[in-house]
C-alpha cells in the first residue's frame, strides 16, 4: 500500500513558484527521504500534505484515499519548528495533541522518556532550550505510537550527541515497520536512515527511487600520462566506465561502487603503449554527488 | 462539540491573560453598575433630588434590565480582546498548524473559536442577569420581566463584538495589530456613524426623506443601537425631529453582521494558508 501519492502538486506564493507538478509515492514500511537545499521546496511539500498550506494545484491521497482531518490523525508530524503553548509544560502540552489526536493520553510518560525530557516535564515550554523544544516536538509525534511518521529537519537545533540519539530512533522506529517521511538538507542524515530518497531543487523533483540507486558512490580513477587527451581517448574504451573526464591535466574515469582495479587498469595502459605517471583511487562524496544532482 | 470545548479549555485554563483579563470583566461589570447606582443612590437621600430620583431610580425592576444591560455593554471590549488575544496567540506560536497537523480540521479549529466567542457572550449575559437581580432588589422592588428584552439586545451586542474581534484576529494574525485596528475600528466607525446620522437628520429635515438614522445600520453601532440609557430625556424631546428609529431593521442587520463575521472567519481559516 502506498502511505503517500504525490500527483502533479504546486504550490506558488505570488510569482514564485514554490513546488512545480511533483508526483511520487511513499510505499508502506519505507522510510523517504526528502533531500533538498534550503528553498527547495521540502517544508511546502509537507505543508501541503498536513493541511497547512493549500495547495496551487494537483493532488495527494493519504493512505490510498482523498485526505481529510482523520487521516492525520493516524500521522505523527513535525513540521518545520515546534510549536507548543509556551506558558503550558511539556505534559500539558501534550494532552492538547492527544485529545486532538483522540488517543495517546497514557502514553505520554513513555514519549517524554523516549526524548529524555522526563526531568523537565512540568516546567513551561517557553523555558526550554532549542534542542528541547525539538526534542518535545519528536516527543508528540510519537504520541500513541502511530504507524506513520512526518519528520521535517528531525535534528534541527540538536547537539551531536542529540543528533545521533534521533538518527537512531528513526532507524530504531523504521525497523519496528513504521513508515517515515522524512526531509532534511543534511545528505549524509538521509543516506544513513532513509531507504527511499527523492530531490528536490528549486521546487522541482529531480529524481526518486530507492537510495542506493539514487546516492551511489562511484569509484573514480585518477590517471595521468605525458599526453593526457590520447588517455582520455584510450580510456574511453576500458570495460565497465560510466564516465571519462579530462580536467586538471587528469584524466578521472568513473567506475561502478567497488570495480576500480587499479593494477588492470595500469595493464590496459601499458599495453596500448600509454605509460602512467599517476594513478589513483578516491571515491566520491555524497556531498559532490548531491552537487552533481542539484547543480 | 464538547471534546472540542474541552480541548479549547485545555489550551486557557491555565492561561494568565485569561484569568486576568475575564476577571477584570466579571469585577468591572459589577463595579460600573454600582458606581451609576451609588450615584443614584446619593441622589435619593438628597432633599433636592429625592422626588425626581426615586421616581425615576433606574436601578428598579423592570428598568434595571435596561439600565444594567446599558451600563456592562461599555465592557464588552474585555472579552473582544481576550478573544484576539486568544485567537492571535495560535498564529504567532503557530499551534494553529500543529492543531491542524495533529488532526483538527480547520472548520473544526474556527468553529470552536465561533463557540468560545458565543459562550463569552453567554457568560457576559449571566453576569448581567446576576448584576440586574442584584441591584434590583437591592432598590427594594420586586422581580419583573419587562423589559428584560435588553439583556436579550445585550447578548446581541456582546456576540456582535465578539465575532468581530475574531474576524479580525484570523484575518490580521498578529495581536498588538489586532487589537490596535480594532480600536481604530470602533473609533472611525463612530464618526462615520456620526457622519451618516447628520446626513440623516438632514435628509429628513430638507428633502422629508425619512431612512432612519443611519449611523445605526454599521456593523458596531447596530448593536450599539440595541441599547439605550432608560429614560433618557434629551431623546424624547428630540424625538420629533429625529429620523424614526427602524429598531426592526436595526435587529435584523445585527443578526446580518453576526452571520457576516462568522461567515468570513470561517472562510478565512479554510481557504487561506496556515
Amino acid at each position: 500500500m502506498d502511505i503517500l501519492k504525490v500527483n502533479d502538486l504546486s504550490k506558488n506564493y505570488g510569482y514564485i513558484k514554490a513546488l512545480k507538478n511533483v508526483s511520487f509515492s511513499v510505499p508502506q514500511n519505507t522510510v523517504y527521504g526528502i533531500l533538498g537545499p534550503n528553498g527547495s521546496g521540502k517544508t511546502t511539500l509537507l505543508g501541503i500534505i498536513t493541511d497547512v498550506l493549500k495547495p496551487s494545484g494537483g493532488s495527494f491521497q493519504l493512505f490510498e484515499e482523498a485526505p481529510d482531518a482523520s487521516h492525520r490523525k493516524k500521522i505523527g508530524a513535525l513540521l518545520e519548528t515546534p510549536n507548543f503553548y509556551h506558558y503550558l509544560s511539556a505534559v500539558k502540552n501534550l494532552k492538547i495533541t492527544a485529545a486532538i489526536k483522540g488517543r495517546g493520553a497514557d502514553d505520554i510518560d513513555r514519549v517524554l522518556d523516549v526524548v529524555d525530557l522526563t526531568k523537565r516535564k512540568d516546567h513551561a515550554f517557553s523555558t526550554y532550550s532549542l534542542g528541547m523544544k525539538q526534542r518535545l516536538a519528536i516527543a508528540a509525534a510519537l504520541l500513541g505510537d502511530p504507524d506513520v511518521l512526518i519528520f521535517d529537519e528531525p535534528t534541527n537545533g540538536l547537539d551531536p550527541v542529540g543528533i545521533a540519539e534521533i538518527r537512531e530512533l528513526i532507524i530504531k522506529l523504521a525497523n519496528g515497520g513504521k513508515t517515515i517521511i522524512m526531509a532534511s538538507h543534511l545528505l549524509d542524515e538521509v543516506e544513513k536512515v532513509c531507504t527511499h530518497v527523492a530531490i528536490l531543487k528549486q521546487g522541482t523533483l529531480i529524481t526518486h527511487g530507492h537510495v542506493n540507486e539514487i546516492l551511489v558512490n562511484d569509484d573514480i580513477v585518477v590517471v595521468s600520462s605525458s599526453d593526457n587527451e590520447n588517455l582520455k581517448n584510450i580510456l574511453i574504451s576500458y570495460p565497465g566506465n560510466s564516465m571519462v573526464l579530462l580536467s586538471d591535466n587528469t584524466v578521472k574515469v568513473h567506475l561502478p561502487n567497488g570495480t576500480a582495479n587499479l593494477e588492470e587498469i595500469n595493464r590496459f595502459c601499458f599495453e596500448r603503449g600509454v605509460v602512467l605517471s599517476q594513478l589513483q583511487l578516491r571515491k566520491t562524496s555524497l556531498e559532490a554527488k548531491f552537487m552533481e544532482l542539484t547543480n | 462539540m464538547l471534546h472540542l470545548l474541552k480541548i479549547e479549555w485545555l489550551k486557557i485554563k491555565s492561561y494568565k491573560a485569561f484569568i486576568i483579563i475575564l476577571s477584570f470583566f466579571c469585577v468591572g461589570i459589577l463595579a460600573s453598575n454600582y458606581m451609576v447606582y451609588s450615584v443614584f443612590s446619593n441622589l435619593s437621600t438628597n432633599q433636592d433630588t429625592q422626588v425626581v430620583v426615586q421616581e425615576f431610580n433606574p436601578f428598579k425592576f423592570s428598568g434595571v434590565w435596561q439600565t444594567v444591560s446599558y451600563i456592562s455593554g461599555y465592557l464588552l471590549i474585555l472579552p473582544a480582546i481576550l478573544l484576539i488575544v486568544l485567537v492571535t496567540n495560535e498564529f504567532t506560536y503557530k499551534t494553529s498548524r500543529q492543531n491542524i497537523i495533529d488532526g483538527l480540521s480547520r472548520a473544526q479549529f474556527i468553529g470552536v473559536k465561533i463557540l468560545l466567542a458565543f459562550l463569552l457572550a453567554l457568560l457576559s449575559v449571566l453576569l448581567v442577569i446576576a448584576t440586574g437581580l442584584f441591584f434590583g432588589f437591592r432598590s427594594g422592588t420586586s422581580f419583573e420581566w419587562t423589559k428584560f428584552s435588553n439583556v436579550g439586545y445585550f447578548f446581541l451586542k456582546a456576540l456582535s463584538y465578539n465575532l468581530i474581534a475574531v474576524l479580525m484576529a484570523v484575518m490580521i494574525r498578529r495581536t498588538g495589530f489586532a487589537i490596535g485596528v480594532y480600536f481604530i475600528y470602533m473609533g472611525a466607525e463612530n464618526i462615520i456613524a456620526q457622519l451618516l446620522d447628520v446626513w440623516s437628520l438632514k435628509l429628513k429635515k430638507v428633502n422629508n426623506i425619512d431612512l432612519g438614522s443611519m449611523g445605526d445600520y454599521l456593523p458596531m453601532s447596530a448593536s450599539d443601537g440595541l441599547l439605550a440609557f432608560p429614560n433618557n430625556p434629551f431623546k424624547e424631546i428630540a424625538k420629533s425631529v429625529m429620523p424614526t428609529e427602524y429598531f426592526g431593521v436595526t435587529l435584523i442587520l445585527v443578526f446580518f453582521y453576526i452571520i457576516l463575521a462568522s461567515g468570513l472567519s470561517f472562510r478565512s481559516v479554510v481557504k487561506r494558508d496556515l
